[in-house]
Parts: C-alpha cells; structure tokens; sequence
C-alpha cells in the first residue's frame, strides 16, 4: 500500500510538471492560429488609473462605432502595473492588445524585444510624428533611432504654487526687511528653499513653504531629480561614466534635505504622491513639486479647497523632470493592424485634442497651441516650455533598479542615516555595477 | 484488478494528490531549481546553473543580512506584545459572563481587513498633518507624530499596526484553548486552596501550554513573513529602518528582476522558519515523563 502510494505520487509528480509545461505552448498554438488573420473584434489596453485613462474612456465608443471593434480598458493602480505587463510580455501570447508604457520601462521594454516597432506601420499610414514635442517624442516615441511609441500623456513635474500666498502683502514685506529683496517666484533653487523655510517659519503649523514627498522609491526620487537637473547635474557623463555623486548634485541634495527638514511639514519623509497633494489641496502648503497636471485637480473645487488660487510655473532653477506614457503594441500581440487602428485613431489631432479639452494632458505640439485648448486651459503655454526645457530619466533597461536604488539611498540621507555624499556615493557605485 | 479499498483510496486520494502536486509542490521544486541559477525575468527560462553562488551573495548582501535583522526585531516584538495582550484579553473574556459576544465581535473587527486594507486605513488615520491620531493627540496637548517619516519611530509604528491588526487572531485561538480545558483540575486546585495566581501558574498555563506554542508559532511564522503591511506603510523607509526580508526579496524578484537569488533567498527564509518549527514542537513535546 504505502510502496503503491509512493509510486502514484511520484507518477503524479512528473506528470504534473511534464503538463505545466506544455499546457503553454498548447494555450499559445491554439490562440495565434485562433487569431491569424481573422481580424479582432474587441481589444485589450492595460492602463493605469490615473484621469488621462478616464479622458480614453470617454471616447472610445467612437472608435467602436466607427471600425466595429470594441475596446476593454482595463486600469489599475501604478504599483501592480509593471508587475502585471512583464509575464504577459514574456509569454508568447499576451492577453493585452495595446499597453502604455511608462518612460522609465521603455528602456528594459524595447532592449527585451517585447514591443512591436511602429516605423513600417508610421510610414505606410504617413502618420506624421513631427507634432510631438521633441522631447517627449525622444523619451516615449523612439528609441535608437526606431519608433516603438506614440506619445500618451506627458507629467513632466512643475512648480505649482499658491498664488494668494506668493503675492501676500504682508509676507512680501516681512521677506523684504529679513532679507533686502522682494519675494517673488524664485528662479533658482538657493532662494526656493529660503523662500521655502521663511513661509514656514512665519506660518508656524498652519502653512508649509513647500509640501515634499520622501517616500521611496518613486517618490522622494522624481522629486529630488528636479532639484538635480536644475542645479546642472545629471545620472551620467556623456561618455556614459556616472555623475550622479558630483559637487551640483551634493549640492541639490544638501538643498533637498534643508527643504525637507526645516520648511516641509513633519513627517513628509514618508509621504507618498496623495499625502502630499492632500497637504497642499487642504490649503495647508506654498508650494509643491509635483506634476503639471495636477493643476488641473487643484483647480477642481470638488477635489480641492484652494481651486482659483493656484498657478504652474517651471521648477526653480529651470529643469525639470519630464516623464510621460507612450502607447505601444507588445510584439506578442495578437491583430497588431487591429491594434494599430486604435493607435492611429486616439493619437489623430481631432481624438488628442478632444482629450485634451476634457483635461488630457497633451503631447502634441499641435494640440498644446490648439486655440480652443489654450483658450481652457492657458497656463498650457508655460507647460510647453517646461516640457521643452526638462530632462528625462536614462532610457537604459535598468532604469527601474535605478529608481530603487536612488530611492533608498535618497531616503538614507533625509532621514540621517549616511551624509549627503556618502548615500549618492552609494548610488554611484550601485549604478555603475548594474548589468 | 483493485479491491474495493484500493479503489476507495484511488478515488480520495489521488485528486488531492494532483491539486498538491500543481499548487505546492511544482512551484517548491521549480523555485528550488531556480536557486541554484542565475535566473532573471528579462529572459526566459531557468539560465545558467551557478552552484551555490546565489547563498553565498545573500550571506555578502548587506541590505539582507540588515534586512534580516530588521525581521528579527519586528517579529519578537509583535510576537511578544501580541501574545501579552492577547493572553489578558482572553483571560478577561473568559471570565465575564454578560456581553461576551459583543465584546468579541468587536475585537476580532481588524482581524477580518486585509493587510492592505489596513495599511491604506492606518497611513490615513496617522498623517501627520491631517490624520486624526495627531489631531486627537492634540486635544490632550501633546505633541503629533512624524509616525511614518521619523526613522526612529516608523519601526515602532508599524509594530503598534501589526498589533492592532493580528491581536484578534492571538485571541480568538487562546480563547478558544482556555473554554476547552478541563473544569477538574480547577476543582482539585481550589480544593487544595490554591490562589488565583497559583491556579492559573500551575493549572492554566501547563494546560494550555500545546495551545499557546502553535498560537506563538502561528505568529512567528506570519511575522517574518510581513510584507503587504511594509509595502502599503513605508516601503522599507525611511532610509532602510523598516526593509524586512520578505520585501526584500521581493524587490529583487520585481524591481531588480532576479528571480534565481532571490528564490535562493526565500529558501533561506524557509530554513529559517523549518528550525523554528522543529524549535517549538519539540519545546511543546517537552521532556518524556520518566516511567
């Protein structure tokens, strides 16, 4: 009996590896030949659930009613995105049609080979892909020199402001007898901060200079990013060598963490993206770092208490960090004509525009200088510039791992557990050893 | 060919078995595979077969062996105060006699939100700005918490999380260990005039002492485990003050996509949890009464 049960076990066990692993490539056979020319009716889009995905949502119908295919969007958080796109890109077959794609992924996505180059698709539909703004057509359209994305939706990060707060007689006053000259929107980082910790200082609890963001990893890393490419760093040389622990970026770090200590509300440490907007939507902030569509939430009267009175300007110091979401189709796909129709149609100038009038952010330079867009919303021409002038995280594969390790070691230095140069000398090397 | 109990077996046992195979056993032989390589996310299948070298880095890799240490210092604390806490509540709810159902429904609340659940609840309730512990806190005149931001308190924070969330299930099986001992040995105890201390000294806590070593065990084991709790609190900050092991190796499987080490980290972590196991069975065994 017990030799008997052994051997089924043991029969079983075999059998249950042999299957797992054909059943795969029986899934797959079946599904591309299922899919071979048959023209898909309906398509899959992973997406995050942010509002640019909610301006798709509402105008998918069309695309519906006018090619018969029907369009499932499925949004979820940030977090569980990257995790949910890399087995389906992986196999080979994915369940999703179209996927957006973050710009600090495109780099390990297209050196994986997982995303369908679109140059043939471009050239064959002379689809005109010199409306983008340069800039983010360099960092979610091509890479090399080949096209894998149209552009989605930029978040390049901005300075957004309290405008009653920046032009407050009495504040002004006092700043001009502390500090011999008048308070304005500074243009460099030095008197952000200054201006930053003087809020504070004379607001006490009720009034933060500046709302920060020191969760890792994401967060406390596109926030400081801003701080060094406006004081002139940067991740790398040129020639490729990492500089990522030079005097400009000890400098910001040492301008971050002043910020942090002596003008942020207590606890931002460990704030993420919500708490701080929470801070600053709850009136209870000058300032805050954050991307420029946000401005459009905070003018928003049901989502926020100081709608009217906020503004977007470039991050002192004049660069930003631009990011953005390119829309692309995963090689494994299963109709990529199919899938092209729908990039073709969102991306068209009437489609980008229609989104952008409903509060899209926009991507084509077309679409931002629309005079209908601008007439909604004018601050879109400092955006434009903004956007023009910023600096993207490298396309290289490890860009996720490098936003970790920048995260943590950011984190280390807010928070005292190693200098400003020894965490960003841990960066460095960290980066440098990254395959 | 089979007799009748043959067949009987057959048909129970090998369903089980196959759901076992796939569920448990597959992905135990398959990770245990991956361990001994270089396996990545960024290409398929297992990769290079690299020896013992994936063990031998986790025992170099610093932010593991702190990271580690961080577990330690989560679980004996939680695991402690827990099973403190946990042992008076059911000592009290054993003894009252009105309201027990009501008393009881209330408390085992946080037991039945998920992790996550009561991450998102807890990073609201302890905002330091806007949450409601500082602003009560306030009312009395003391000073608000930085309670996630402050390094030397996010520790401490999340250990008063874990507690309000994982107290209940303390509870629920001490309780359950106290109703189902016998009533003969208290009579024998009063009989002899034993106080109420001495009663429960020499009584309760040796009869309970089985029940008490799987609640502790159960406990130890999801402690080190942690890892939607850190994930939702503070991921790991600030600094590296609350990166316990399991969202280590997490992270090395998702961000830094390397599944062969850190599969080899898991297996280090399953050793661990084995001894423990073996540590507190043969701890409730206890020495062999002599004949």
């Amino acid at each position: 009996m017990k030799k008997h049960g052994i051997v089924l076990m043991a029969i079983v066990l075999v059998m249950s590896l042999l299957s797992a692993c054909s059943s795969g490539n029986n899934k797959e056979a079946s599904e591309s030949s299922g899919a071979a020319g048959s023209g898909k009716k309906e398509l899959n889009i992973l997406m995050e659930s942010v509002p640019d995905t909610d301006f798709v949502k509402q105008v998918v119908d069309k695309f519906t009613a006018e090619s018969g295919i029907k369009v499932n969007i499925e949004a979820v958080n940030y977090a569980s995105m990257h995790e949910k796109l890399v087995p389906q890109l992986l196999n080979a077959t994915s369940s999703y049609d179209i996927i957006v794609v973050d710009n600090y992924w495109v780099g390990e996505f297209t050196d994986a080979g997982w995303l369908e180059p679109l140059d043939s698709y471009i050239a064959r539909d002379k689809f005109d892909t010199s409306v983008y703004s340069k800039s983010m057509w360099n960092m979610v359209g091509q890479v090399k020199d080949t096209a894998y994305m149209l552009p989605f939706y930029n978040y390049a990060m901005s300075l957004v402001y309290r405008t009653d707060i920046f032009n407050n007689t009495d504040l002004k006053a006092k700043y001009q007898a502390e500090f011999g000259r008048e308070l304005t929107l500074p243009d460099n980082l030095e008197e952000y901060v200054n201006i930053s910790k003087f809020i504070t200082k004379e607001n006490g609890n009720s009034m933060y200079g500046s709302v920060m963001m020191g969760l890792r990893p994401d967060p406390i890393s596109v926030e400081w990013l801003n701080y060094l490419f406006s004081s002139g760093g940067d991740f790398f040389n040129e020639d490729g060598s990492v500089r990522i622990n030079d005097a400009n970026a000890a400098k910001s770090l040492g301008l971050y963490i002043d910020n942090m200590k002596n003008a942020a509300p207590k606890g931002a440490a460990g704030f993420g993206f919500d708490e701080a907007f929470n801070v600053f939507a709850q009136g209870n902030a000058a300032s805050f770092i954050t991307y420029n569509w946000m401005l459009n939430k905070l003018q928003d009267e049901n989502e926020s208490k100081v709608a009217g009175k906020v503004d977007v300007a470039e991050v002192p110091g004049g660069v930003s960090l631009n990011g953005g979401w390119g829309w692309a189709i995963p090689k494994n796909a299963g109709d990529k004509e199919a899938s092209w129709k729908f990039l073709k149609w969102v991306e068209s100038f009437d489609i980008a525009k229609e989104r952008a009038l409903a509060g899209g952010s926009p991507t084509r330079n077309d679409v931002f200088t629309d005079s209908d867009v601008l007439g909604q919303y004018p601050h879109y021409v400092r955006v434009q510039k903004i956007i023009n002038d910023s600096h993207m995280i490298p396309i290289i594969p490890q860009a996720p791992q490098l936003i970790e390790i920048l995260g943590r070691e950011l984190s280390e230095a807010v928070s005292g557990g190693k200098s400003a140069q020894k965490a960003l000398d841990t960066v460095a090397k960290e980066i440098a050893e990254l395959e | 060919m089979f007799s009748v109990k043959r067949k009987q077996f057959l048909i129970f046992f090998v369903p089980s078995l196959i759901v076992l195979a796939v569920t448990v056993i597959y992905p135990l032989v398959y990770s245990l595979i991956m361990s001994f390589t270089n396996a990545s996310l960024k290409k398929q299948g297992f990769g290079e077969f690299i020896g013992l070298d994936n063990y031998i880095k986790a025992f170099k890799d610093t932010y593991f062996i702190d990271s580690g240490w961080n577990t330690i210092v989560f679980t004996v604390i939680v695991v402690t105060l827990e099973f403190l806490f946990g042992l008076a509540v059911a000592l009290l709810l054993n003894r009252i006699k009105r309201g027990k159902k009501i008393f009881f429904t209330i408390i085992i609340v946080p037991m039945l939100i998920t992790p996550v659940a009561v991450g998102l609840i807890w990073r609201l309730l302890l905002h330091p700005d806007l949450g409601i512990v500082n602003y009560l806190l306030g009312l009395i005149g003391v000073e608000g918490q930085a309670w996630l931001g402050d390094a030397k308190l996010a520790m401490m924070t999340v250990v008063l999380v874990d507690i309000w969330h994982q107290l209940p299930f303390m509870i629920l099986l001490l309780l359950a260990g106290l109703v189902s001992l016998p009533g003969e040995p208290y009579e024998a105890a009063t009989i002899d005039g034993a106080g109420r201390f001495q009663t429960f000294l020499h009584v309760t806590l040796p009869l309970m002492k089985e029940t008490i070593v799987v609640a502790v065990l159960f406990r130890v084991i999801t402690a080190i485990k942690t890892y939607d709790l850190i994930y939702v609190l503070t991921k790991g900050g600030p600094g590296t003050t609350t990166e316990v092991i399991s969202y280590h190796i997490y992270k090395q499987a998702y961000t830094f996509l390397n599944t062969g080490y850190s599969s080899a980290m898991s297996y280090l972590l399953l050793i661990v949890i084995m001894l423990i196991s073996t540590l507190f069975v043969r701890v409730s065994r206890g020495k062999p009464q002599p004949r």
